[in-house]
């Protein structure tokens, strides 16, 4: 059986590392095995102009739909999945509750990448499973407008179930989106994240 | 279906902890499912939901920490992305890795890693509290440690060590053994079609097989078995529906099967449905326009929801084109003791709470008086539907002064549906396939292939599907090499069919635990002309 990190490590051989920040510097195991668990990275990518249908039954335009100023926080995910997907929502739902009263300044974005299955209906019960806030939102739409998003991201792998785990981090419209391969705590994001938005 | 099916592991799961386990002195004796229990609903032996951790302090409960919904039912895992899940039946955790010859009954799934040493149950405790496997290594992120008490452990333990630890049915040295179930109604062209589709396909199947020879044996460890022919049992069944379970029940005792493949219905399929789902028989893609839409339930498998799909599209459509109340009210029309019946009921459950719907139901052989009575009470603010085959859509008398006209494409035959000239300008049939020319190319295949085998066309779209089928189980059998799990066979067509093009009818085909419709969209067309199969998009594909 591949390591997890073995193989993550490979995804991101061409990609900059940035060096995870002091908050872990106690506690040098524990540091390692995050740095293991997930790899940052920086991408430039350009979101496509398609369209998207949100959990509320909204048929939103991309880009605009994530460019009110707020900093982005968005994965891929699909309601069917079982592994994966459970645990990445789960920390988004984490990741939601550290923010606290911050948390309406943060899009949370998560767009399913099975979308003939995943209908808004299936989605908002999916986000009230897991008790999305009004800033957490999910979206579907037609195939190709998933696949446009996934592939403008480098995150296509031609079906659902080779998709991997994967986060990514915006601090505001026209930024780098900051990338996160594997499966970083809410902690881990929380701190990213922060660091992102006093960086702007 | 509400309740899951524990049936044919439940006799394990009481032998295995009758035999695996000791009872400790003082220690609650768990009920006899309670290790299927725990693995499938996450469900404890006390009856309270089972808790997961995480690193990272997150937790999962219930249904999500339950070890099916990763190691999947068959316990032989799966694989998502980089993600490797592995394995963990009994005989894996618990025999030193198999690289010869003599562990000919362990199934090669990925994840089987074969030179590690075996797990005993001290240390698998250990690995499900502390997540540590049995050299002390952290085990995946994914894994969540559970803090089972010693009764729940036992009994875990010994659910593990029943899974897939029988012969499967249907699995001899050399042969697999499949079964295609036919009803009694089903249309005979069709029939004839599809069982001249399989019987080629077999017997391709077969031409390529070479006859006995030993095991090989590999140095990394890996066994590769020889292949083995298909065999294939046809189920004819026959009489009322009520009788075709005890049927079905006496066809696989005396010649019992590793999985139905394909099969074709009339009126309905419920009865093969459950047969399957009891007595855990996967059911393979069937020709059915009216399946059962459960799909909780997990070894019957469709294409799509045929006429239901339709009906969902209907009702959309009708929502999105009235949303200022303009209708007053749906008028349904199909025959007596036919699919439309159902598609008639799936399609009044979902309009707008308030609309009325009426039904006309035919019931003479001839259907021109009736239907000419259902269409003289249509008027200009009703909605008309018609879940008509070709017969009666041909002894449609003028048509009514509604603009909203809608009928099935799967009952009236798609673009050769006899609807006569009149009707063609205002109706829009139901079409949850691509249009023939966005089809065409990916069409080329199946056609060449009845050409050179001689199939003759009576029935192009279920000789489509049917080998379309064919292709699915064999590209997935291939997969599993030599494990020949029913569930697992299951669990690797979810993962699998969406890996293709689809050389059919269909878009796309995409199905995942908990999905067992694996086409889910469609949309309207109108005729192009007064005459003639040809018609053209109405919208755009949809998912209802």
């Amino acid at each position: 059986m591949r390591p997890l990190n073995a193989a993550l490590a490979a995804a991101t051989l061409s990609a900059a590392v940035l060096a995870v920040g002091p908050a872990w510097a106690t506690e040098p195991h524990a540091h390692d095995h995050a740095m293991k668990r997930a790899t940052r990275s920086t991408v430039d990518a350009t979101l496509p102009t398609v369209e998207l249908v949100r959990d509320d039954g909204e048929t939103v335009s991309l880009p605009a739909e994530l460019d009110d100023g707020r900093p982005v926080v968005l994965n891929f995910v699909f309601t069917s999945c079982a592994s994966i997907c459970p645990a990445m929502t789960h920390i988004f739902a984490q990741l939601q509750d550290r923010l606290g009263s911050a948390r309406d300044r943060v899009h949370m974005v998560s767009i399913s990448i099975d979308p003939e299955q995943d209908t808004p209906e299936r989605l908002a019960a999916y986000a009230r499973r897991y008790h999305a806030g009004p800033q957490w939102h999910f979206y579907t739409g037609t195939t190709e407008a998933s696949v446009a998003v996934q592939r403008a991201l480098g995150t296509f792998r031609g079906d659902k179930m080779d998709h991997t785990a994967v986060t990514f981090l915006r601090a505001s419209p026209g930024a780098r989106w900051v990338r996160i391969d594997g499966f970083a705590s809410a902690d881990e994001l929380a701190h990213a994240f922060q660091e992102l938005v006093a960086s702007r | 279906m509400a309740q899951p099916a524990f049936p044919a592991l439940r006799g394990l799961a009481l032998l295995a902890l009758a035999g695996a386990t000791a009872m400790t002195a003082g220690a609650t004796a768990a009920p006899p499912d309670a290790g299927e229990r725990l693995y499938r609903q996450g469900v404890l032996p006390s009856g309270r939901p089972l808790r997961g951790v995480r690193e990272g302090d997150v937790s999962v409960e219930g249904l999500t920490a339950a070890c099916a919904t990763c190691h999947r039912r068959s316990g032989l895992g799966s694989w998502e992305g980089q993600s490797v899940i592995p394995p963990i039946i009994g005989c894996y955790l618990f025999r030193p890795g198999a690289r010869n010859v003599e562990d000919v009954d362990l199934p090669h799934v990925l994840g089987f890693v074969p030179h590690r040493q075996p797990y005993t149950e001290a240390t698998l405790a250990r690995a499900i509290r502390d997540g540590v496997d049995q050299q002390g290594r952290r085990l995946s992120y994914l894994m969540p440690r559970y803090a089972l008490d010693d009764s729940a452990m036992r009994a875990l333990v010994g659910y593990l060590k029943g899974l897939t630890s029988r012969p499967e049915p249907g699995v001899d040295r050399d042969t697999l053994h499949f079964a295609t179930i036919v009803t009694p109604d089903a249309d005979p062209a069709a029939r004839q079609g599809m069982l001249a589709v399989l019987r080629q396909f077999f017997a391709d199947k077969n031409a390529g097989y070479r006859g006995e020879a030993p095991p090989l044996h590999s140095t990394r460890g890996v066994m590769y078995r020889v292949s083995r022919k298909w065999d294939l049992h046809v189920w004819e069944l026959s009489g009322p529906p009520e009788t075709w379970e005890q049927q079905l029940r006496e066809r696989q005792a005396a010649t019992p099967v590793f999985a139905v493949i394909s099969g074709i219905a009339g009126r309905t399929w419920a009865p093969v449905h459950a047969f399957c789902e009891h007595t855990s028989l996967p059911c393979l893609l069937p020709n059915v326009d009216l399946p059962v839409a459960a799909e909780q339930d997990f070894y019957p498998v469709y294409f799509s929801k045929g006429v239901l799909l339709e009906a969902s599209l209907i009702a959309r459509r009708l929502r999105d084109e009235h949303a200022g109340a303009t209708l007053r009210r749906v008028v349904q029309v199909y025959r007596e003791g036919d699919v439309g019946e159902a598609a008639a009921a799936a399609l009044q459950a979902e309009l707008p709470a308030g609309l009325p719907s009426v039904v006309h139901v035919l019931r003479s052989a001839s259907a021109r008086q009736d239907l000419a009575a259902a269409i003289a009470g249509v008027a200009g603010g009703d909605a008309l539907v018609l879940w008509l085959r070709p017969a009666d859509l041909a002894a449609l008398p003028a048509p009514p002064a509604t603009p909203a006209v809608f009928l099935s494409g799967i009952l009236g035959g798609l673009e050769g549906a006899p609807l006569p000239s009149a009707w063609r300008v205002a109706a829009r049939m139901t079409y949850p396939y691509d249009l023939p020319a966005q089809r065409k190319v990916r069409m080329g295949f199946p056609l060449g292939w009845f050409t050179v085998r001689h199939i003759p066309v009576v029935a192009e779209r279920v000789e489509t599907d049917t080998y379309l089928a064919c292709v699915i189980l064999s590209e997935t059998l291939g997969h599993m090499q030599d494990s020949f799990v029913r569930d697992y066979l299951v669990e690797r067509v979810e993962a699998l069919v969406s890996h293709r093009l689809v050389n059919g009818y269909y878009p796309r085909l995409g199905l995942a635990p908990g999905q067992r419709f694996a086409s889910k969209g469609g949309r309207l067309v109108r005729f192009s002309g007064l005459q003639g199969p040809a018609v053209v998009a109405d919208g755009d594909w949809t998912i209802p």
